[in-house]
């Protein structure tokens, strides 16, 4: 299907690649269906598209390359709404804030997107044990580097292609 | 808002499927049990506030144009460079 955003303009994505929601994302509850999108295979930060808004996307990160030891407990009502059979098939996403004057980068660990990788359903869910912090400073690309090894999920659309002039 | 006045062990109603028990008061505090349909989030006011605010300020970056993520990679390798 085709979607038009305001940031990469037209795109076509591959409806069994869409994130759905369950819940929304807070304060963005409305946009149940999300595109993730990379254009460079090597940058560990990818876009979290609404598909049902064009100018709605977060900036995402794998919540494990910003902290290797992140271990949040994720309670079992959403493993049953999320339908999660195995750990191995969740893939837990940080949204990214940015700001550019000063320079700052920050993920969200205290609220990340859980997606269950072989349904695609997702929810951002509040985790309360630990007390992860709502915006821990990424800040050493390095470390972000070596978690490359972790598992990914499938379907990222890379949009690199079609966004070259 | 609509105010209600209830005792210990009484509830309320919203809709067909949501039910808020007051379990229990100690002096000014009251537990409070909620009965919701499993994708009803539900979030001490707060909390939600709080990721709310920063989700909304997460979606404000909204550079136009494709190499964005690209030239905030290489700036934060950068940053990292002149830390040292």
């Amino acid at each position: 299907m085709n979607i038009s955003t305001t940031r990469f303009g037209d795109i076509n994505i591959d409806e069994s690649t869409i994130v759905h929601m369950k819940g929304g994302i807070l304060g963005f509850e409305h946009f149940k269906r999300y595109a993730l999108l990379t254009h460079d295979v090597n940058i560990p930060f990818w876009w979290f598209q609404s598909v049902d808004d064009g100018s709605i996307a977060f900036v995402v990160i794998n919540s494990f390359m910003v902290r290797a030891d992140y271990e949040p407990v994720i309670s079992g009502s959403e493993v049953e709404l999320l339908k999660i059979e195995s750990p191995e098939d969740v893939v837990l996403m940080s949204i990214v804030t940015i700001s550019t004057d000063p320079f700052t980068i920050t993920a969200n660990l205290k609220a990340p997107i859980v997606i269950n990788s072989k349904n695609r359903l997702a929810r951002q869910v509040v985790i309360q044990e630990p007390d992860y912090p709502l915006r821990y400073s990424i800040a050493d690309p390095e470390m972000l580097a070596k978690g490359d090894e972790n598992i990914y999920i499938s379907g990222i659309k890379n949009i690199s292609s079609e966004l070259a002039p | 808002m609509l105010i209600l006045t209830r005792k210990l062990g009484e509830s309320i109603r919203i809709g067909d499927d949501i039910k808020i028990v007051v379990s229990d008061i100690k002096g000014k505090q009251i537990r409070i049990g909620i009965e919701a349909p499993e994708d009803v989030s539900i979030h001490r006011e707060e909390v939600y506030q709080m990721i709310q605010e920063q989700n909304l300020l997460a979606a404000q970056f909204d550079h136009k144009g494709d190499k964005e993520l690209v030239h905030l990679w290489k700036r934060l390798k950068k940053q990292k460079e002149e830390r040292k």
